[in-house]
């Protein structure tokens, strides 16, 4: 019985070997293939999913021989699109890590195969944490249809819900956050009828109402203290205006906002009169590693709606004292406005404390809507600062954030289309050496021609986010929010 | 073989169908073709396994392969009376297992009458209708199981896969079961007490073990699964109404007599007398006929039917303002909106630029007016704002159309071909994406095509941010950057004359001089000499403008009527309601509220987001 089920099997892989046809190039090409996605060049990690890909052309056949530099081989050839079998790929990166694969792909055409030049994909030696967490919505104006918070396991193309709005109907989630990817802290608004900020640290889940008497509004843009007692949010009233001209959609605006910091423990929110000035608008709190600053973006308040376009953002720092929980009395400015005529959005700094990577667009600070937002990076070193033209291009780059161990980065571009978000993902070595970036891989290349979502706020996650969502479900259907306080001085 | 259908009575169902087909044929097409636009559906695996991942989700997936051929009317009237004559087929198998009782076959027609008059309410889905089939069925198999083990397990089998493919609908099956084995079997008590907990355990038990598969939904809708009506959030008690009749009707064949041939043609006749007149009076309290206008109005808009728009409105005028609106645009379309705009109903701006609302419906027709005059950001906002704001979370083959229109014209090719390579995996908008694909990126081909070349002339060349309040503002800039863009200037025009603001139309009327007319539209002859009226004892004296001797005598007519009647408006609406004029003087055009403007669609609204 067992000696017929082996000979069973070493037929069936016979015939599916078969199924692959002999390449005998009829033309060798000295270009290398146009591939989607863009996988030439690329420095991947050695755990992630396989970068299954097709090519820009018509064919009737594609061929892919995967060829480690160190050792190992994959061969795959299919009619639409290199699917490649994940234990394969991940026994083969592993085997390569801290080399590269040099990948050939051939076409079968009319007249026969078309060999093109092989390009190389770089295996980092730096791991990447477990995966990534995201918003799925429509890139939409005022209304929204289904959407939801979802997290992607990076080591394969597993993808979990953790929340949509099919549950808390009419509502809206936004804005997860977590302590530097740690995902027992959990940060997640809810707005419309069910409304709510979900804090989850260490497996204990509230709903809290964070809008106070003292406040502009609820509390929008949040970050985490590394001590995991503080969350430092923006409040802000905002407004969108519609562009008619071609190339520009949205314009989102404040018309006021001021930042807070909230104390989990005291359940306070304080701020300080120079993050809370009328005449100025604050907004992106983010504090840095050791805990000891925050940072923030910063613009004078201009007439609205009338100077939309005047209204430019500095990159801020201010004092933070995590034990008195309280502020300093200067604020620095690292990147002036008035210097550069552009605006910073999101500061997010590495959590080695060595950089801070920040966005610059003409104006504004909702700067998924600007095509010339591109992704900026300041040593915190040497003070110096850059433009990251290794992973910029001719459309919007907008959030970002860093890998734990802040070797990588993963940031939000529109390259793809011009419209709908796509999460890339880039390497940064010790010194300072940015990647090619990669396209988050999917089973299905065609999986983001047929998503009709973008991928907003990209975070990483050190291992899987678990929150129990009927608890979540329960507390918000029955409206039970804890109220924030404010500190009173 | 068993072949119940050829021991019913089929003419009732077929005479049903007949009925339907010929009442959504010739009187309620465009409830149908209105709902083909509000679903996506592709022909693709991965398209079914999104759909059919959740309770009831196979039903909305039948549904949908249906509607999308809606667009044909007669396939659209084909497919309801086909489903509803059916349902009254299965009705009848089904009781005939119970009992034949010849006299009451037509009974079987009621559920599907009921449901037929819940389908004039454009809300309620088609997938409750096939939920309810795929639910009936299994039932003449069962039936005719003779082995108890047997028809266990068919029905511990049957119930789950009901329960996934058509939702709360399958407890129809499993009560008809229930009713079979304590009404038809001669088991022992035992086993019909166990069919009976078996049934109410899955019935229970069931939804509550969905939730742990598909825990992003509430109870309540894992309890209901398939979307019956377009709001999910909504309680659905008129299907409930209806899959309790269809439960009920066949177990009442056990208990009724039957009657011999003399009286059964009473009951026959009192059946139909009940049924005609019942479904007569049901159907005339949920037909709609305001929303079939507006939706009539709405179709030829998109299929540019402009002819077609005028001589409806000839035969009735329109009075909803988004009916108006889509006349209006006719009008401009064939260039007659300045001569003949006042011979029709004019209620204000909103019958002329309906204003954004949340709603599916409101942005369609509002973004083809916005569409044409070369508003092509707003067209694009409007189309991608309905399909969100569709509650069912279905995308629309409308929307992305237009979608991929808009971005054609504005060069944003990448994303134009994301919207194409969707369309290509539909049926019936395959070849259009096929050909529309060819213009990608050729811009020679773009400007060359009557539409968007055109829309790409209009379009403004200067940014400006969309208000509202100011339309004759945004109007007059897309004027000013292209002085023939006649379209922009006769609804610059119509706005003046709408809110019956005579100084800005005086203002705004130089504007035109470049678009060449032969003769001044007759509402602006109307309201020039009505404005030189105002500084000039004889308003036909020395008029700068080529004012027509019609006009120049009608002016004095109607002055004469004016300034000597003391209740002048009945005789002038005799003489001259299709003026500007009589609008000027005896129409209202108070901006109205939300419902005022929308009576029609005012309960279609949708949540705001906070920002993406």
């Amino acid at each position: 019985m067992k000696n017929y089920m082996m000979y069973m099997l070493t037929i069936l892989l016979l015939s599916a070997q078969a199924c692959n046809e002999a390449v005998v190039p009829t033309e060798t090409k000295q270009d290398i293939p146009i591939v989607f996605p863009d996988y030439a060049g690329v420095t991947i990690p050695a755990s992630i999913a396989p970068l299954n890909f097709s090519v820009q052309d018509e064919f009737s056949r594609i061929d892919a021989v995967f060829e480690g530099s160190e050792t190992g081989i994959i061969h795959i050839q299919n009619k639409e699109a290199i699917e490649i079998p994940e234990k394969e790929w991940k026994g083969l990166l592993e085997k390569n890590t801290g080399g590269s694969l040099k990948v050939t792909v051939s076409l079968k055409k009319e007249k026969g195969w078309i060999q093109y030049a092989p390009f190389s994909i770089y295996i980092s030696p730096y791991p990447i944490d477990y995966g990534l967490v995201y918003r799925l919505i429509a890139p939409g104006y005022e209304v929204y249809s289904k959407m939801g918070i979802y997290q992607r396991t990076l080591s394969d193309f597993t993808q979990t819900t953790l929340i949509e709005n099919t549950i808390l109907p009419a509502s809206c989630v936004n804005c997860h956050s977590f302590n530097q990817n740690n995902p027992k802290y959990m940060n997640l608004h809810i707005r419309g009828e069910f409304g709510a900020t979900m804090l989850s640290v260490n497996g204990n889940t509230e709903l809290y109402t964070t809008k106070t008497e003292e406040t502009l509004s609820n509390c929008v843009y949040p970050y985490w203290h590394p001590s995991g007692k503080y969350i430092a949010y923006s409040v802000n009233k905002t407004q969108q205006g519609f562009h008619e001209i071609k190339n520009k959609r949205i314009e989102v605006v404040d018309l006021a906002s001021d930042l807070v910091v909230y104390d989990i423990e005291k359940n306070q929110l304080f701020s300080s009169p120079l993050l809370k000035n009328d005449s100025v608008f604050e907004t992106f709190p983010a504090f840095s590693p050791d805990g000891k600053s925050l940072y923030f973006c910063s613009a004078d308040y201009k007439t609205l709606p009338l100077e939309y376009d005047q209204i430019k953002y500095s990159l801020c720092r201010i004092d933070f004292n995590p034990e008195a929980g309280g502020f300093g009395q200067v604020v620095d400015t690292l990147v002036s406005a008035s210097t550069t005529n552009k605006s910073v959005s999101f500061p997010r700094p590495s959590f080695d404390g060595r950089y801070l990577m920040y966005t610059l667009s003409d104006y504004g600070n909702f700067s998924i809507w600007h095509k010339e937002a591109d992704l900026w990076l300041v040593d915190l070193q040497t003070g110096t600062t850059r433009e990251l033209t290794e992973v910029n291009s001719n459309d919007v780059e907008s959030y970002h954030n860093w890998s734990s161990n802040s070797r990588w980065f993963v940031f939000s571009s529109r390259r793809l289309d011009g419209l709908y978000t796509r999460p890339f993902i880039a390497s940064i070595d010790e010194q300072g050496n940015v990647s090619k970036p990669f396209l988050l891989p999917q089973k299905k290349v065609s999986h983001y021609d047929n998503l009709l979502q973008s991928f907003n706020i990209p975070e990483f996650v050190t291992s899987p986010v678990s929150f129990d969502i009927r608890t979540v479900e329960k507390k918000a259907l029955k409206k039970e929010r804890t109220p924030f306080e404010f500190r009173k001085n | 073989m068993y072949k119940p259908w050829t021991k019913i009575n089929g003419w009732p169902s077929i005479l049903l169908g007949l009925l339907i087909f010929v009442f959504y044929y010739f009187y309620y097409p465009y409830h149908l073709h209105y709902q083909e636009q509000f679903q996506l559906f592709l022909n693709s695996s991965e398209y079914l396994s999104e759909q059919a991942g959740k309770p009831g989700g196979l039903s909305e997936y039948i549904a949908g392969y249906f509607i999308q051929f809606f667009s044909y009317r007669w396939y659209g009237a084909l497919t309801m009376g086909v489903l509803l004559g059916l349902m009254s087929s299965l009705i009848a198998i089904t009781a005939l297992g119970f009992g034949r009782k010849k006299a009451f076959e037509l009974l079987a027609c009621i559920p599907p009458v009921l449901y037929w008059s819940l389908f004039c309410d454009e809300n309620y889905m088609l997938a409750g209708l096939i939920a309810l089939l795929l639910s009936l069925l299994p039932l003449p198999l069962y039936q005719k199981i003779k082995s108890y083990p047997l028809r266990i397990s068919y029905l511990l089998v049957m119930l789950p896969a009901l329960y996934w493919f058509a939702g709360g609908m399958f407890m129809v099956f499993g009560t008809i079961v229930i009713a079979w084995e304590f009404l038809k079997t001669e088991d022992t008590t035992l086993k019909k007490w166990s069919v009976l907990f078996i049934s109410c355990l899955l019935f229970i038990g069931l939804p509550f073990l969905a939730k742990l598969v598909v825990v992003q939904y509430p109870i309540e809708r894992l309890v209901s699964g398939v979307t019956f009506y377009r709001y999910p959030q909504y309680p659905v008690w008129p299907v409930v109404v209806i899959a309790l009749s269809t439960v009920i009707i066949p177990v009442l064949f056990f208990f009724i007599p039957d009657y011999e041939k003399k009286q059964r043609v009473f009951a026959v006749i009192f059946q139909l007398a009940i049924i005609i007149s019942g479904s007569g009076y049901l159907i005339s309290m949920m037909v709609n006929k305001e929303k079939e206008e507006v939706m009539t109005y709405d179709y030829h808009v998109r299929m540019r039917n402009w002819d077609k728009i005028i001589e409806m409105a000839d035969k009735k005028a329109p009075s909803s303002s988004l009916s108006v609106s889509c006349l209006n645009l006719a009008l401009c379309k064939k260039g007659i909106m300045g001569d003949r705009m006042f011979h029709y109903y004019q209620n204000g701006l909103a019958g002329l630029f309906p204003s954004f609302a949340r709603d599916y419906t409101i942005p369609f027709i509002a973004g083809e007016i916005y569409y044409h005059l070369g508003f092509v950001n707003t067209a694009q906002r409007y189309a991608f704002e309905a399909m969100e704001a569709l509650p069912d979370y279905q995308k629309s083959v409308r929307a992305i159309k237009r979608l991929a229109e808009t971005n054609i014209i504005n060069g944003e090719y990448n994303v134009a071909r994301k919207y194409l390579k969707l369309l290509q995996k539909t049926t019936l908008y395959k070849h259009w994406a096929d050909k529309t694909m060819l213009y990608l990126s050729d811009e020679a081909k773009i400007e060359a095509d009557p539409e968007w070349g055109t829309l790409r002339k209009y379009r403004t060349k200067v940014d400006f941010l969309f208000s509202e309040p100011e339309k004759d503002m945004m109007l007059g800039i897309l004027l000013q950057q292209n002085p023939t863009h006649r379209m922009a200037f006769e609804y610059l025009m119509a706005y003046c004359l709408l809110t019956k603001d005579l100084k800005h139309f005086h203002s705004y009327y130089p504007l035109g001089k470049e678009i060449n007319y032969k003769s001044i539209p007759l509402h602006y002859q109307e309201a020039l000499i009505y404005i030189w009226g105002l500084n000039h004892e004889d308003p036909t004296k020395n008029i700068p403008y080529p004012i027509n001797d019609k006009i120049k005598n009608d002016v004095r007519t109607y002055g004469n009527i004016y300034t000597s009647q003391q209740n002048p408006e009945p005789m002038l609406r005799k003489q001259f309601s299709g003026t500007f004029w009589y609008y000027l003087h005896f129409r209202k055009h108070n901006k109205a509220t939300y419902e005022e403007l929308y009576d029609v669609y005012a309960d279609n609204t949708s949540p705001v987001s906070p920002g993406v």
